[in-house]
């Protein structure tokens, strides 16, 4: 995975563990609101809580210390536009000489439809000829 | 990273506010947690009747859920400026964006021009063979 989605995708946990926490402390209330509850389930409860949410605190901190490092206050100057385009032109050149091959197959085509239509009607002719003749012998 | 680096106030502010957020909402998710759990013990030796404050231990720990779900989605909201902050200011990570994407680009317009080169060579091929039977033809 690149930096980039590295520190996303970090976020993105980020995330997953502030809904753990939640559902965790919503879990101890269940287990305390109980009849007969059990003090061991709610104890691993408020640990898994307590747990993740100094997590999240301490994961977020160093997130921010790394901004605090890395941003100037300058606006990104930046672009992939130049390998854009020379890739766009490059699909051109692709179409333009696709195009012509299959002008070209579409020429072939005809003149081969063309030869063969030629063919079978001189073909026909001599048929009928020979047909003729036949019953005289 | 140079430790004399000024950023410009607003993004001092911004960056100092993400702290305090931070802070803000984990000490009142712990606060709230840790009220709730005390009413939970159910103290008898009150003024109030046991009713009226049953009542109220039930409303302060309605509001103190209340809280800390509203802690909770602040940070998330938290996490979402952070990243929006990330995707626009981190530097090192848009570079190397960009400069993968140009060398992917790059690759591929080198692939395209590599086809079309040797698809140039077959056909030249083809059309020599061509010319040559055309040109010693009778039907030309």
């Amino acid at each position: 995975m690149t930096a980039p989605m590295e520190r996303i995708s970090a976020l993105d946990t980020i995330e997953k563990d502030i809904i753990t926490c939640l559902h965790s402390a919503g879990q101890v209330f269940v287990e305390l609101s109980k009849e007969k509850l059990s003090l061991k389930q709610a104890e691993n409860h408020t640990q898994t809580f307590l747990k993740t949410l100094s997590a999240v605190e301490n994961k977020l901190t160093e997130q921010i210390n790394y901004l605090t490092q890395v941003s100037t206050g300058q606006p990104h100057e930046g672009s992939g536009y130049a390998s854009q385009k020379v890739l766009q032109m490059a699909w051109h050149r692709l179409e333009h000489a696709r195009s012509r091959v299959n002008e070209l197959d579409r020429l072939k085509l005809k003149h081969a439809q063309g030869r063969t239509a030629g063919r079978s009607s001189s073909g026909g002719n001599g048929a009928s000829t020979s047909t003729a003749i036949a019953p005289a012998t | 990273m140079s430790g004399g680096r000024v950023l410009p106030q607003s993004k001092e502010a911004l960056l100092k506010s993400y702290r305090t957020r931070l802070r803000d909402d984990v000490k009142s998710m712990l606060e709230n947690f840790e009220e709730i759990v005390k009413l939970a013990k159910g103290e008898h030796d009150t003024q109030l009747s046991r009713m009226t404050q049953c009542e109220q231990d039930t409303y302060e720990m309605h509001v103190r859920a209340a809280n800390i779900v509203r802690a909770g989605e602040s940070l998330m909201k938290l996490v979402s400026d952070i990243k929006q902050y990330l995707i626009l200011n981190d530097f090192p990570s848009v570079n190397e964006a960009i400069t993968q994407n140009s060398k992917l680009f790059r690759t591929k317009q080198a692939e395209c021009d590599q086809k079309l080169m040797s698809l140039r060579d077959d056909m030249a091929a083809d059309l020599y063979d061509l010319e040559e039977e055309y040109y010693n033809s009778i039907n030309k």
